[in-house]
């Protein structure tokens, strides 16, 4: 990335949580060089879009830092669901009985 | 390679140790991680810290880790905040009970009291108290932020000279003649006459191989976080019927939890009939969380011990062998004095508190076993 688009404005790579290339870039350079600990360390994919939009991204991020292909990366797994659902939704559904 | 100390396992325990060891001036430390920091029980964690059990030996423990919460989080610079616990009763059984523990809880120092609604809504607001008829307050319990905490502590480790090997497993701990002489590894052999033994349940597998037997069960637990929201509600709630929890966290996400039924020792599983169950719960105490979003649901394990109580410390039949797990779902809180204690038996022969020495294996052995009867979620 330029060093001119850097300065000018702070460049998001995941909208969710606001985190910055510049903070991803700073976590990488502390140690932090697998997805699962840069997820915790800047809360990356942790928001809304739970990873799909900034995952890929923070991906290719470290593949280059690293000097290694995308696939050889550990990928952080899905949680479900996959995407946001309204608690009601569930209140509908089954699960166990109450206990009074 | 060769270590003063070996540590096995990346978790709150782990780097808990690691600190308080470099801390007090051993830095020749190895920390193996298998996985990632974090990534057995600590980073799943429901991030609640409380003294409010019913034993001296947890009670008197988790007060100093209290202590020691809020001086790392303002020496380590993570989320810390003494926002209390609620344990909600439906029954006056349980208020008695309770009562009960409370006088346990305030002969060590930890303030609690049993407080009504009118209260309750005051330190919850837009709680429901319908149905329940009075609580324990528990105003020295809190929350922190476990990526933080955890993170800020190997982050420190390492400026101290403390060496992290991730991904990497500890597959043998070499003994002869009834001491400790090395650990080997995915990453090698390394050569050390102290080995402290923080894996969770993996510790089993691994106290095995120096002929040590732990009695740990692995019991699968559910949580799942709300989108985030800014601060609604201070402290951690407990539902003491339906044994669920409900807490907002460092980041603002609600994270919830209930005892579902499940089978010890087997892989997590994704328990669709969890999220069901605990909203239920939920929504009946905070109505409006009806219209808010599930963003994520997880499993993590319990590592129960026969008593709930943790194993800590020396093992008898083997020399510069350390164990600390079996918590029985409160490492993490536990993390900050387990580390003082396990750098105090290392470095002193012997913790500064009396408590913990009767947290030995040793107990188990000689049935001298300590029953926690306060495990939530």
């Amino acid at each position: 990335m330029g060093e001119k688009m850097k300065k000018g404005h702070p460049i998001f790579v995941c909208r969710c949580e606001n985190v910055t290339l510049e903070d991803i870039e700073k976590a990488i350079e502390e140690g932090y060089t697998d997805l699962e600990s840069l997820k915790r360390k800047l809360r990356i994919g942790m928001g809304p879009c739970q990873g799909r939009t900034c995952l890929p991204i923070v991906i290719r991020i470290l593949a280059r830092k690293l000097k290694k292909r995308p696939e050889e990366l550990l990928i952080p797994p899905s949680r479900p669901p996959i995407t946001p659902i309204p608690i009601e939704v569930f209140l509908a559904s089954g699960g166990e009985e109450d206990e009074e | 390679m060769r270590s003063e100390v070996v540590i096995i396992g990346g978790g709150m325990t782990g780097v808990s140790i690691a600190y308080q060891l470099a801390k007090r001036g051993i830095t020749d430390v190895i920390l193996l991680e298998k996985r990632y920091l974090g990534s057995g029980s600590s980073f799943r964690c429901g991030t609640g810290i409380r003294a409010s059990f019913t034993t001296e030996e947890h009670i008197v423990l988790q007060k100093h880790s209290i202590e020691m919460w809020k001086e790392l989080s303002e020496e380590l610079g993570f989320f810390y905040l003494r926002g209390g616990y609620l344990w909600l009763f439906r029954k006056e059984e349980q208020v008695n009970a309770f009562r009960e523990f409370s006088k346990i809880h305030n002969k060590y120092g930890v303030p609690t009291r049993i407080i009504y609604p009118d209260e309750i809504k005051e330190l919850a607001p837009t709680i429901n108290t319908e149905g329940i008829i009075a609580a324990l307050y528990d105003p020295l319990a809190g929350k922190a932020d476990p990526f933080g905490a955890v993170l800020s502590h190997a982050q420190a480790c390492k400026k101290m000279g403390v060496k992290i090997y991730t991904q990497t497993e500890a597959k043998k701990i070499d003994v002869r003649n009834g001491k400790v002489i090395g650990v080997d590894t995915t990453a090698g052999y390394i050569e050390t006459n102290k080995v402290v033994i923080a894996a969770g349940y993996g510790s089993r597998d691994i106290a095995k191989t120096a002929g040590v037997d732990l009695p740990l069960e692995n019991v699968p637990h559910h949580a799942l976080v709300t989108e985030k929201f800014k601060e609604v509600f201070k402290p951690l709630v407990i539902d003491w019927t339906s044994s669920a929890y409900i807490v907002q966290t460092y980041a603002g996400n609600i994270l919830m939890g209930i005892d579902i039924e499940e089978q010890p020792n087997i892989p997590l599983t994704q328990r669709i009939d969890f999220i069901p169950t605990v909203v239920k719960v939920m929504v009946k105490l905070f109505p409006w969380l009806r219209y808010v979003n599930v963003l994520r649901y997880w499993s993590g394990y319990y590592v129960m011990s026969p008593d709930r109580h943790p194993i800590l410390g020396p093992v008898d039949e083997v020399e510069g062998l350390y164990v600390a797990a079996g918590y029985s779902g409160h490492g993490y809180m536990m993390g900050p004095i387990v580390g003082r204690l396990i750098a105090e038996w290392i470095i002193d022969g012997k913790p500064s508190l009396p408590q913990a020495e009767r947290l030995t294996l040793r107990r188990i052995k000689e049935g001298k076993l300590i029953y926690e009867k306060a495990v939530v979620g």
